[in-house]
């Protein structure tokens, strides 16, 4: 590369690196210094106090109501939302007739916002006037209406659903993106070594997507892990702080109580954690096709 | 001819600045509820404009669930505008913070005084011995609107639910057959813990004592909470996730005899074919309830460059012939509030009795964590817990922000 292309590459990335710098890494290192400070609203000159705040969260029991929440809601959704998502695309992959409609129809919920969602859902799940207990009460799966989101033993799953009911569609759409460049030929050879449906799954199908499944999980779970407007909207991360998670959290110390520096420290804590969690599934995604053949 | 132009355009252009106002107020409000008030209010700011030609108010609206966010923002942004309207719980925060001017001396020269004011609402805007706000609106909670029909029908007499025992026993009348005796309700939001500090003050206890100190865990206020407790079993299920909107779903569809609201639940009612009356407050038998105090303070942000003009306009939308026509809750000008109330809700006198005798929630710039405090408390105690183990909880984590 010459002088003059180096010159030109800066000069292209520069607005790109600018807006980043200002947009991404400004606000990351102001949240990391803040956690290093206290400061909150009536005391808003921020006083040095190193790692005091994060001693402080740790101690706290409601962290570890939190990150066992933040870990059930990231999972519990990640898993259901793919498995879903990767059925429906098998299911969308076989030329069924009115395919276009049906995908369209199984896409909807991914369009609607969530703000929307979880209010249609507040109402659904309302415990004297929702359809779901309608429903589940005139089809024999419970005998009296129960309070699905007011309860702490159901509030959780309850909101899990919602969010994979919203988030499935996503998954979906990347699958058969994926399934449809899967080799034909691969499959036809399977099929005459004498392969069953799922032989074939495992042995060629899934290896040949493998790539599309670890983004895929990935985005989802960093995706997950942000989510806030569902949670915030159908439960407030009650009942009793059972479906609290890291955002909910994060708003309700920051915008809430006023407290930045405490609002900031759980901010970078949910980062770490959320690193982790991504590079625990990159590692052993890693460590597993690696004791795999390439498709 | 060039020549007579010219200097005719340079002549408009120096006079230009003669005609133009001369101060913009940026004015925000929280996006009150009832229909047609954005007409009266505009109607109101049109004509401070003409009985003050230099100040110009600009006025912006912002729904309940956002404001509180964009207002810090904008503070902390160093964006605030001249003039908001701040709930009763903020001001203490927002004054602690340095954000909001004193008015204590321009409220003196203007004889704008807390004799003119609801009592309560006026020492919401008061922190450190310090004005921080004049009062625009107020309310009060709780009442109980009840069903007469449903009362009717369980033989339960309306008298009885201004008390404990009464309404306890009215709320077991009620309940049974796809009906809800009482709409207690419990989720995480601030109308959770006004109306239980309704009956704790009705009780005789208190959330904070004099000294600042926790007083959850006193035995009046845990008596209050136990009572909550045995009423909690007369309300619809799935409380710890229900608001007084949901509560009011179901007073309006007939399924619950009674909701607890402030008087502004009086038009929604009005417009329904629900026959409907109310109780003011609850209290043990002799005593009278105190209510807990809601409402707006009026408040100049300290970035303002028009402080005087920002006065004035407070002046002008407190004023007795204005303030009644601003806002949808119950103005907090004692005057202009009588002539409100005798106008647009039913049982004037005995609201404005309640309205005389509320009481504030604490006025400590920590309010929103102790609010916090008492959310979850209030969750414990609607999900069983032992009440006097919880309100000492909640005690702990209120004391140690002190």
């Amino acid at each position: 590369m010459t002088r003059r292309d180096q010159w030109l590459l800066w000069l292209f990335l520069a607005p790109t690196l600018l807006l980043m710098g200002v947009f991404l890494y400004y606000p990351m290192i102001g949240t990391v210094w803040e956690s290093l400070h206290q400061s909150s609203f009536i005391s808003p000159d921020p006083e040095f106090v190193g790692a005091q705040i994060y001693s402080r969260v740790l101690d706290d029991p409601d962290f570890g109501t939190i990150l066992a929440n933040s870990l059930v809601w990231t999972v519990g959704v990640v898993a259901l939302q793919n498995v879903l998502g990767f059925a429906a695309a098998m299911l969308l992959n076989q030329g069924l007739p009115m395919q276009g409609v049906l995908r369209a129809l199984v896409l909807m919920p991914f369009i609607l916002p969530g703000v929307v969602t979880a209010i249609l859902w507040r109402f659904m799940y309302d415990p004297q006037l929702g359809l779901v207990n309608s429903l589940m009460i005139r089809t024999g799966l419970v005998e009296d209406s129960a309070a699905w989101l007011a309860d702490p033993g159901t509030a959780m799953a309850a909101v899990i659903f919602v969010a994979v009911w919203k988030g499935f569609p996503f998954s979906m759409l990347i699958y058969l993106a994926a399934l449809q460049n899967v080799d034909e030929s691969q499959l036809e050879a399977a099929t005459l070594d004498g392969a069953g449906p799922v032989r074939k799954l495992f042995d060629v199908v899934l290896p040949a997507i493998r790539h599309v499944v670890l983004v895929n999980i990935v985005l989802t779970l960093i995706l997950t892990f942000n989510y806030f407007d569902i949670v915030w909207v159908l439960t407030r991360g009650g009942p009793q702080d059972s479906t609290h998670i890291f955002p909910t959290k994060i708003y309700e110390t920051g915008f809430g109580q006023f407290q930045f520096g405490e609002a900031a420290t759980y901010g970078v804590m949910s980062i770490l954690v959320l690193a982790v969690l991504v590079a625990l599934y990159v590692i052993v995604e890693r460590g597993t096709s690696r004791r795999r053949p390439e498709a | 001819m060039k020549r007579l132009l010219t200097t005719s355009t340079a002549a408009l252009l120096l006079a230009g600045p003669a005609f133009a106002q001369e101060v913009t107020l940026q004015f925000w409000d929280n996006q009150q509820t009832e229909s047609g008030l954005s007409q009266y209010q505009q109607e109101a700011v049109d004509r401070f404009m003409q009985e003050n030609p230099e100040i110009r108010v600009e006025v912006t609206t912002i729904p309940y669930p956002e404001y509180q966010q964009r207002l810090l923002t904008a503070v902390q942004g160093g964006n605030a505008p001249d003039i908001a309207t701040l709930d009763q719980i903020w001001t203490g925060a927002f004054a602690a913070a340095g954000a909001l001017v004193p008015l204590d001396e321009r409220a003196e020269a203007a004889g704008v005084s807390r004799d003119a004011f609801f009592g309560g609402a006026w020492d919401s805007a008061v922190y450190e011995d310090g004005l921080y706000g004049i009062p625009f609106n107020v309310d009060v909670w709780q009442f109980s609107f009840f069903n007469r029909a449903l009362l009717e029908e369980a033989g339960v007499a309306p008298e009885r639910l201004a008390t404990f025992e009464g309404l306890r026993e009215a709320a077991e009348a009620l309940s049974g057959e796809g009906r809800f005796g009482v709409g207690l309700f419990g989720h995480q939001g601030e109308d959770t813990v006004v109306v239980a500090n309704s009956f704790i003050f009705s009780n005789g206890g208190q959330v904070l004592a004099e000294d600042g100190s926790c007083a959850l865990d006193e035995p009046a206020a845990v008596e209050a909470l136990q009572y909550l407790q045995e009423l909690s079993q007369f309300a619809p299920s799935g409380i710890l996730n229900a608001s007084s909107g949901d509560m009011r779903e179901l007073f309006l569809n007939g399924s619950l005899a009674i909701e607890f609201w402030p008087a502004l639940e009086q038009p929604t009612l009005q417009a329904s074919d629900i026959d409907w009356g109310f109780a003011v407050g609850t209290a043990p038998e002799g005593e009278t309830p105190v209510g807990t105090f809601g409402g707006w303070n009026l408040s100049v942000f300290e970035s303002s460059e028009h402080k005087d003009a920002a006065w004035k306009f407070i002046e002008f939308l407190t004023r007795e012939d204005v303030n009644g026509d601003v806002v949808d809750l119950i103005p907090a000008n004692v005057a202009a509030a009588e002539s409100f109330l005798a106008a647009n809700r039913e049982g004037a006198d005995r609201i404005m009795a309640h309205l005389e005798n509320a009481a504030p929630r604490p006025l400590s710039p920590h309010y929103l964590q102790i609010a916090d405090a008492q959310m979850d408390l209030y969750q414990d105690i609607y999900s069983g817990a032992e009440v006097a183990a919880a309100a000492e909880e909640a005690c702990a984590r209120i004391d140690q922000l002190r």
